[in-house]
């Protein structure tokens, strides 16, 4: 599959959050207004265009066997999980030396991407899935996308529906959680739409 | 946020199982719940739910997990240096999962293929990383350990019950897939409780019942936990959110 | 606060435990995972002719399963051409390194069965895509090349409840006994999955409901799978039948 196919799949199709659950924790959390889940959402786009092509060369040149054919698979959970955690301080510490208001409104919110799980998520679906080097790199970018667009969406659903007459032990969580069901059915429309017939690969 | 007190450290020697050690286990089961009140570890997990069994057999790597990943950091807490915190607890607790996955593969291997990416994401599961921050840095080994065995539980918890819908309800069934077998509970073909019930004379109750498409869907984990969440501050009205 | 040199030191002194800790669990669970994996493997494979084997397959265990394997089954591999290529086992072939080469290029695993009335099973494995990811199966064929004695399917990544029942639901595979991929007059038809019931119960099964992309999925794969083997049927059929 080409880039282009993996891209869409990864962000509508396969949506991470709505078809996966992964990093529902943040997405619940930091979905109260749209500004922070924009913040929020451009940081996860990010780390998971970085830490999946790492994590790929990572899997490919030190654990399946490249080194004298040892198999050290077991030290992937341990391995990808410290480039997570890494890579997430070292752009936190980038983006604060080039540009502080940038810092500023994405900062507090780098620090939870390391417990994100569709960051690791990402990272062990591309292994399962035997992707290579772009289409990893592509899955990071639509994975990242689709997170991105979901909780944009839920934030600004969440900051309508503060006008409405919700019952009030349902307010909140309790109808974000119903929100997000009822968005992944909406989502789910968008499946065994083909990638590759619409781009004409196939 | 949970609001977990610092247990403070006294000199009297602590009971085993004393009223407050049995409350760290009992509280997240309901009052503050990892789920439905202090919403951590919704993430992975959830998409296993469809069956009973998977759940079951994740929820028991939670709980092992985050008790010995409690356990171990409350022993280390003193000795951890601040600025690489996060870095040691991700390595403590990758390391727990990667003995569960290993265990699994080695014990039950389809179990393991069926599970296989979700086992990984108990790494990025908030609750315990949450737990280990709240209350494993700051209390000691024995009360970090139940702390976290009782989170592990609530989460559990949840998980199974919202399991027992979807598949009762999307597949009409339960422990599909275990080493139980399959019961067939409700529907057509049912041969648990209908011939019980035939045969005591009582009739065919749920014959008529065809599955729930909606159940099996991944978006039925989210109504359900949403109906939950409605039904448990319904009854407590304490914990109803403001904002 | 604290001395860079006690950090290096404690990550040091960390990482080196686990390492050991993790390697020395890896390699004594090793050689019995590898088993693990076989076994399941073999099991797959083995459920395709479920309904002639003298036990289920649920209920054999570790060591039947390899006996049945050691003592019964005849593994063979071929080429696009129907050649027999010497020296390769079947069971070292994997499917889904195969479906990733060029058509012609690929390998295909055949399990003969030999069982203990003299006749002869047929296995082959076929490995397609369903709606999110790869499935594949293995189908029976009775010794006259046609009628299906059993099938097996599993999937990487389908819905739980929708097209995972491709799998969990062993009504769907059992519908494929006694279905042929030859019609009467020799052409070959494979076997349709059809959606919403199927009209011809010799070549057609029942589809699932709610999960159509995974089911067609099955059928491609059905009939693009075991249209490879044709080549090698076609040389051990007499002359004197049908031809393919």
């Amino acid at each position: 599959m080409d880039f282009f196919n993996i891209f869409i799949k990864a962000a509508f199709i396969d949506n991470l959050v709505l078809a996966y659950f992964l990093g529902m924790c943040s997405y619940l959390a930091v979905s109260k207004t749209v500004k922070t889940a924009f913040g929020l959402g451009l940081a996860v786009i990010f780390v998971l265009g970085i830490t999946m092509p790492i994590n790929w060369l990572i899997n490919t040149y030190l654990l399946d066997g490249a080194i004298n054919g040892l198999d050290l698979t077991f030290l992937r959970l341990i391995l990808f999980i410290a480039v997570i955690a890494s890579m997430v301080q070292l752009v936190e510490m980038v983006i604060e030396k080039i540009s502080p208001a940038l810092y500023n409104s994405l900062g507090i919110f780098l620090p939870l991407i390391t417990v994100n799980c569709a960051i690791l998520g990402g990272s062990l679906f591309m292994v399962a899935r035997e992707y290579n080097f772009t289409e990893s790199l592509a899955f990071g970018l639509g994975g990242g996308f689709g997170w991105f667009l979901a909780i944009i969406a839920i934030a600004a659903i969440r900051e309508k529906i503060k006008y409405s007459d919700v019952p009030p032990a349902l307010r909140g969580l309790g109808m974000a959680f119903i929100l997000t069901g009822l968005m992944g059915i909406a989502f789910m429309s968008l499946m065994g739409i083909d990638p590759a017939a619409l781009t004409g690969t196939k | 946020m949970a609001e977990v007190k610092t247990a403070t450290t006294t000199a009297v020697k602590e009971p085993l199982f004393g009223k407050k050690e049995r409350k760290l286990i009992t509280d997240p089961l309901y009052d503050n719940n990892p789920i439905t009140i202090q919403v951590l570890g919704i993430c992975s997990a959830l998409a296993v739910t469809s069956l009973v069994w998977p759940s079951l057999v994740i929820s028991v790597a939670v709980v092992f997990v985050c008790g010995f990943a409690s356990l171990f950091t409350s022993l280390l807490r003193n000795r951890i240096p601040k600025s690489i915190r996060m870095i040691v607890q991700l390595v403590i607790i990758a390391t727990l999962v990667t003995v569960v996955e290993l265990t699994l593969k080695y014990l039950s291997y389809p179990v393991y293929k069926q599970l296989s990416v979700y086992i990984g994401l108990i790494i990025t599961n908030c609750i315990v990383m949450g737990r280990l921050e709240a209350f494993a840095m700051a209390n000691r080994p024995w009360r970090s350990f139940l702390d976290g065995i009782g989170n592990g539980l609530g989460y559990g918890a949840i998980l199974l019950l919202v399991a027992l819908f979807r598949e009762l309800f999307g597949k009409g069934s339960l422990f599909a897939g275990s080493p139980l077998g399959e019961w067939k509970i409700i529907g057509p073909n049912a041969d648990y409780t209908i011939n019980t019930l035939a045969e005591s004379g009582i009739g065919t109750w749920f014959s008529w019942y065809s599955n729930n498409n909606l159940m099996v869907l991944p978006a039925a984990a989210m109504f359900l936990i949403g109906i939950f969440i409605w039904i448990q501050r319904s009854w407590t009205p304490k914990l109803v959110d403001v904002s | 606060m604290e001395r860079t040199g006690y950090i290096v030191l404690f990550t040091l002194a960390m990482t080196v435990l686990v390492a050991l800790t993790l390697s020395f669990l890896f390699y004594g669970t090793k050689d019995q995972v590898a088993i693990n994996e076989d076994v399941f493997n073999k099991r797959a494979v083995l459920s395709a002719i479920n309904s002639h084997l003298d036990t289920k397959v649920d209920d054999l265990n570790d060591e039947e399963v390899l006996g049945i394997f050691d003592k019964q089954i005849e593994q063979v591999v071929l080429d696009m051409d129907g050649d027999v290529l010497d020296g390769v086992k079947a069971e070292k072939v994997d499917m889904a390194k195969e479906k990733k080469k060029p058509e012609a290029d690929r390998q295909l695993p055949l399990y003969v069965y030999n069982a203990d009335g003299g006749n002869k099973f047929y296995i082959l494995s076929v490995r397609g895509n369903g709606l999110w990811d790869e499935i594949w199966g293995n189908i029976a064929l009775e010794q006259d090349l046609s009628t299906v004695v059993g099938a097996s399917f599993d999937h990487k990544g389908e819905t739980p409840g929708l097209g995972a029942e491709i799998k969990d639901n062993p009504a769907f595979a059992r519908q494929f006994k006694g279905t042929k991929i030859f019609d009467d007059n020799g052409n070959y038809t494979s076997i349709n999955v059809r959606k919403g019931g199927a009209k011809d119960r010799t070549h057609e099964v029942d589809g699932i409901s709610g999960a159509t992309v995974t089911a067609d999925g099955v059928g491609e794969m059905l009939y693009r799978g075991i249209k490879y083997y044709q080549p090698y049927f076609n040389k051990i059929k007499s002359p004197s039948k049908i031809r393919g």
